[in-house]
């Protein structure tokens, strides 16, 4: 597979997606294979878009294709120079690049990029930036190329433990696992009307319920 | 050298969404030929699938904002920033490709809302020129046109039908029975939201499946209705409806009379066409539909064509989505069925004077914002870190979201006009949205969030988060009111037949002639009104076909 990263960007950036689901006692980014996801989507534009059926992905043509090359290129500045930033902060409280760093220190310099003048990592204060929804409001307004380095990689981790598989992450969808999620085999089951989830949609008692509410109509 | 010209033809429709798409089954069932241009691709059910990476987070459905980007600002005295503005789907179909399809009717009340309320300071608000008696047969016609499941009576406040629904409604998801649980023992009236998901098999196309993947996804199994997979094979089917896709109009000429003689438009390649036609259909979505006129200057219309008047883009209204967000011991799995499935209430969406503000809006179960895996969130769900992935492991199956829709007042301030600076990736000038909510807005969307939570409450709900809106942000991609219908052609665009005041052979269909946005979801209004014009359009000029 091509890659765009070099060697220390990828481990730094694979270091910090362990940090950002990190393992516990259920697989984290690492065991998810995060990083694979985030390689794939950087690597060009050639896995944009998993074809419907699974077979693939769409080759882009025309403007379509121009948007993509734009955006891509402008993620990988985001990330080169974030990776960049993150090391020096790094050397400048430990002596030492990001990836050498343990968890605790790592942490620490992902909380002062997400929360200048705050040390203690991970309070529930509301998280302000990146996929987190601070109102639950539909994400059509979301435009990825914004967000700032940790924004985008927080959210570039959780793509790649929940996407579908076939963008290269969420491997043995072990990220639907660990929520509960029973996403589909495959693409194709979904394109072929074959994936149902209906026994988690109504468990048999609507019908009573459903009774009540015509009953309601009628009154 | 000169453009090539298609042959002309009776009508011209500039857009094929969901008001486009029924404009053109009507009249062509009416005999009429029909050229429609549509700038976005005809996709097809097969390049459909259940992919929350693509629909999603990658604008696989959704405009890319690299293309079509729009600008805002909330007053005229501010720089206008590059932001994502109530976008919709530009493609065959338009927004119905990856809607949930929530159908509610409007009210009686809706269409004279000034009568009810009186005047409210800051705001534009009138009544419509149609009632809801004008417009009740039509909503017939669509709900049978699409199968729309629910059960009549059941909502308290719906006018009075002519016909019950085609299919009865879905069967009660987990979460709308907590919905309508809350709402029992509040007292409050409850009924199943009308939806375009079939619950029984319909005019040959099977019932819908139960799948994670509804709303934002396109249905590769073609059930849930859209006018993609309604409208658009009923007019193919006549023969008289020649759709063309990627076909992108800049300007809308006019002749010496001051009636529209052509469309101009490129296609893919970037070659320019220029078609002629009798009449001429706007259905570009109330936004895209203001910025086409805009850019269609003249000496006769040196302002954008027939805005005389400077009401053009004036008074656009949005709605905006928000909600209370409940958490439950018992998994609800809100994901199931797209997460919109399906429990409304309109107990608070007429007027009530002792409110303290005006109108209101329609409540409804939901998942919380897009609930699927990448999607889901929780308000206070830190960015990263061990306590994120707990949250997503606790809750993602025990949460759901009771939401409601603001019914933002239409003020003349708030407007859509050609941004300045900014232009799309065909180098036309974009839509630069000015938009301030109105105290009513807000103080509206505080109040329904509350009553949001008090069904959460009253359900069992263990914990709550309260959502208040506190802007208008365009995250319904509901659009309307940019060409006003009224009476009087000082104040509005449009009259009565949603005909141009000064352009006699110009209609339009999408939400743009709505004189108020109402607090409901607008696509059934929509399609009834684009169906009642396009009758009225047949009705008129049916003599000159013979």
């Amino acid at each position: 597979m091509s890659t765009f990263f070099d060697p220390h960007q990828h481990d730094t950036l694979a270091a910090a997606m362990a940090r950002i689901i990190p393992t516990t006692d259920t697989p984290g980014a690492t065991e998810a294979g995060a990083i694979d996801f985030l390689e794939s989507y950087l690597a060009g534009i050639d896995r944009i878009y998993a074809k419907p059926d699974g077979s693939g992905f769409e080759a882009l043509t025309g403007r379509r294709a121009d948007a993509w090359r734009r955006r891509v290129e402008i993620l990988r500045s985001t990330y080169v120079e974030g990776i960049v930033d993150l090391d020096r902060r790094s050397a400048d409280a430990y002596g030492a690049a990001f990836v050498d760093l343990d968890a605790k220190q790592q942490d620490r310099v992902l909380t002062a990029i997400e929360r200048p003048g705050e040390s203690t990592a991970l309070n529930t204060a509301q998280s302000v930036s990146g996929y987190a929804p601070v109102e639950p409001a539909l994400q059509q307004a979301s435009v990825e190329i914004s967000l700032s380095f940790l924004a985008l990689l927080a959210l570039h981790t959780r793509q790649g433990f929940y996407a579908d598989p076939i963008y290269g992450g969420n491997r043995d969808r072990m990220g639907w696992k660990a929520i509960g999620f029973p996403g589909p085999s495959s693409l194709a089951e979904v394109h072929t009307g074959r994936y149902t989830v209906i026994e988690y949609f109504a468990d048999g008692s609507h019908e009573q319920e459903m009774e009540v509410t015509r009953e309601r109509a009628k009154a | 050298m000169s453009a090539p010209k298609p042959d002309r033809t009776d009508v011209c429709i500039i857009g094929a969404g969901a008001s486009g798409a029924a404009a053109a089954k009507v009249l062509t069932e009416r005999g009429f030929s029909v050229v429609a241009l549509e700038r976005g691709p005809w996709r097809t059910k097969e390049t459909f699938g259940g992919d929350e990476l693509a629909n999603v987070n990658r604008y696989n459905l959704w405009p890319d904002p690299l293309l079509n980007p729009r600008t805002y600002r909330e007053g005229a005295d501010q720089e206008p920033v590059v932001q994502m503005f109530c976008p919709v789907p530009q493609m065959v179909g338009g927004g119905t490709v990856h809607w949930q399809g929530w159908l509610p009717r409007f009210t009686p009340e809706d269409f004279r809302l000034h009568s009810v309320v009186g005047d409210l300071e800051g705001t534009s608000l009138v009544d419509w020129p149609i009632t809801y008696d004008e417009l009740e047969p039509y909503y017939t016609k669509v709900e049978w046109a699409f199968g729309v499941s629910g059960l009549a009576g059941a909502n308290a406040y719906e006018g009075p039908r002519s016909k019950g629904y085609p299919c009865p409604p879905l069967p009660l998801s987990r979460y709308a029975q907590k919905f309508h649980q809350g709402t029992r023992a509040l007292g409050w009236n409850a009924f199943p939201t009308p939806q375009a998901a079939l619950s029984r098999p319909y005019n040959g196309r099977p019932a819908t499946v139960i799948s994670a993947f509804a709303q934002q996804h396109g249905d590769p199994t073609g059930t849930r209705s859209s006018a993609l997979n309604v409208f658009v094979p009923d007019a193919l089917a006549t023969g008289r409806y020649d759709l063309r896709p990627e076909s992108y109009v800049r300007e809308l000429t006019v002749d010496a009379s001051g009636r529209i003689s052509a469309a101009v438009y490129q296609n893919e390649a970037g070659e320019t066409f220029v078609q002629e036609a009798d009449v001429f259909v706007l259905a570009c979505g109330a936004v895209e539909t203001a910025r086409l006129m805009l850019l269609s200057t003249s000496a006769r219309f040196p302002h954008g064509l027939a805005n005389g008047s400077d009401m053009l883009g004036r008074n656009v209204t949005f709605h905006e989505y928000s909600s209370a967000i409940g958490l439950f011991d018992d998994p609800i799995y809100a994901w199931a069925g797209g997460g919109y499935v399906s429990a409304s209430s309109m107990q608070f969406y007429n007027h009530d004077e002792s409110r303290g503000f005006a109108s209101g809006g329609h409540i409804a179960c939901a998942g919380v914002g897009i609930p699927l895996p990448i999607n889901w969130g929780l308000p206070d769900r830190p960015l990263w870190g061990p306590e994120a992935k707990s949250m997503d492991e606790q809750f993602f199956n025990h949460s759901m979201a009771v939401s409601m829709v603001v019914h933002d007042m239409p003020q003349l301030s708030n407007r859509v006009e050609l941004d300045q600076d900014v232009v799309d990736a065909w180098e036309l000038p974009v839509a630069r949205i000015t938009l301030k909510p109105h105290q009513n807005d807000l103080a509206m969307g505080r109040f329904l969030v509350d009553r949001d939570a008090d069904i959460l409450q009253a359900a069992g709900a263990q914990k709550i988060y309260k959502v208040y809106p506190d802007k208008v942000t365009g995250n319904c991609s509901h659009q309307h009111g940019t060409a006003r219908m009224g009476d009087d052609p000082g104040t509005s665009v449009l009259d009565r037949n949603c005909r141009a005041h000064e352009v006699d052979n110009l209609f339009i269909v999408d939400g743009a002639p709505f004189p108020t946005a109402t607090g409901a979801n607008p696509t059934l209004t929509i399609m009834a009104n684009a169906w009642r014009v396009a009758e009225h359009i047949a009705d008129t000029r049916g003599q000159k076909r013979g």
